[in-house]
């Protein structure tokens, strides 16, 4: 359980917040020029690093808006939090 | 057809705590997101938009609670006639629907009101909410969307230890016996 600053609503529980995955992949601009193997790699493949990840979570209980978040996946500290479409604060 | 008919119409009373469900309310969802839009609803319904997160704001008939940046609740303050219903969602349809500044839904029959008055209602939310109510209890008209049981909530603070919670029908009588059930032991 942790807690994560909603830059809509302010601080709440964990609880209320779904994951959304891997932030900051980019849809390719002609997906039908893609390979089979290439069109997987953006769908599927996802990175599962142990350390400091850039993903998208929603306050699903809450107002219901996405954001994203750098959080290190090894002991669920939270960096930053900025709103979709802003550029992450740290690289 | 809008189905204003509730399962619970009951008011219990507990040590220092009163729940009851009031219910017809009139219920409308706002959305939008431009100034037209946020000007054009103060403008019909004589009443402030909210724009500052988790707050609301009130006239002598209704009250506007802030839900996301670009949504809002409307409700009555008080009971309404259903033959009424529609002639307030008919007007903020005209002004606002129909000329594509947002949108307006009816959500009279989607939510419940349960008003929540005395001294320990903040301890009996307590028992089965992640949020903390320490600056919440002292801020009037403040709102808030949480979890209460692992049920969705929107929580207006209405007065000094009043407040209106609402909650889907469908979660409604569940919450009821929650609450009556958790009461008890407060």
């Amino acid at each position: 359980m942790f807690l994560i600053n909603c830059p809509y609503c302010g601080e709440r529980d964990q609880s209320e917040f779904s994951a959304g995955g891997e932030a900051h992949i980019i849809r390719p601009k002609q997906p039908t020029e893609l390979s089979d193997d290439q069109w997987a790699e953006y769908l599927f493949m996802r990175k599962n690093i142990k350390g400091i990840q850039f993903e998208r979570w929603n306050h699903a209980h809450g107002c219901r808006k996405w954001f994203n978040m750098v959080r290190d996946t090894s002991n669920d500290k939270i960096h930053a939090v900025y709103k979709m479409g802003e550029k992450p604060p740290i690289k | 057809m809008l189905n204003f008919n509730t399962t619970i119409i009951d008011t219990k009373e507990y040590s220092e705590i009163e729940i009851s469900v009031i219910e017809p309310i009139l219920k409308i969802n706002l959305r939008g997101k431009n100034r037209d839009f946020i000007t054009k609803i103060g403008k019909e319904l004589s009443i402030i938009t909210p724009i500052d997160p988790n707050t609301s704001s009130s006239n002598e008939k209704l009250n506007l609670l802030w839900l996301s940046p670009d949504e809002w609740l409307l409700y009555s303050n008080d009971k309404i006639d259903i033959k009424d219903v529609n002639s307030l969602e008919d007007k903020l349809f005209r002004e606002i629907s129909k000329v594509k500044l947002g949108s307006v839904t009816n959500v009279s029959d989607h939510w419940i009101m349960i008003n929540l008055n005395g001294t320990k209602i903040f301890e009996l939310l307590s028992t089965g909410c992640p949020f903390n109510f320490n600056n919440f209890k002292n801020s009037k008209g403040a709102v808030a969307q949480t979890l209460i049981n692992h049920i969705d909530v929107i929580i207006h603070n209405k007065n000094f230890n009043d407040l209106n919670l609402f909650v889907r029908r469908s979660f409604s009588s569940h919450l009821w016996s929650w609450m009556n059930d958790s009461a008890r032991f407060i």
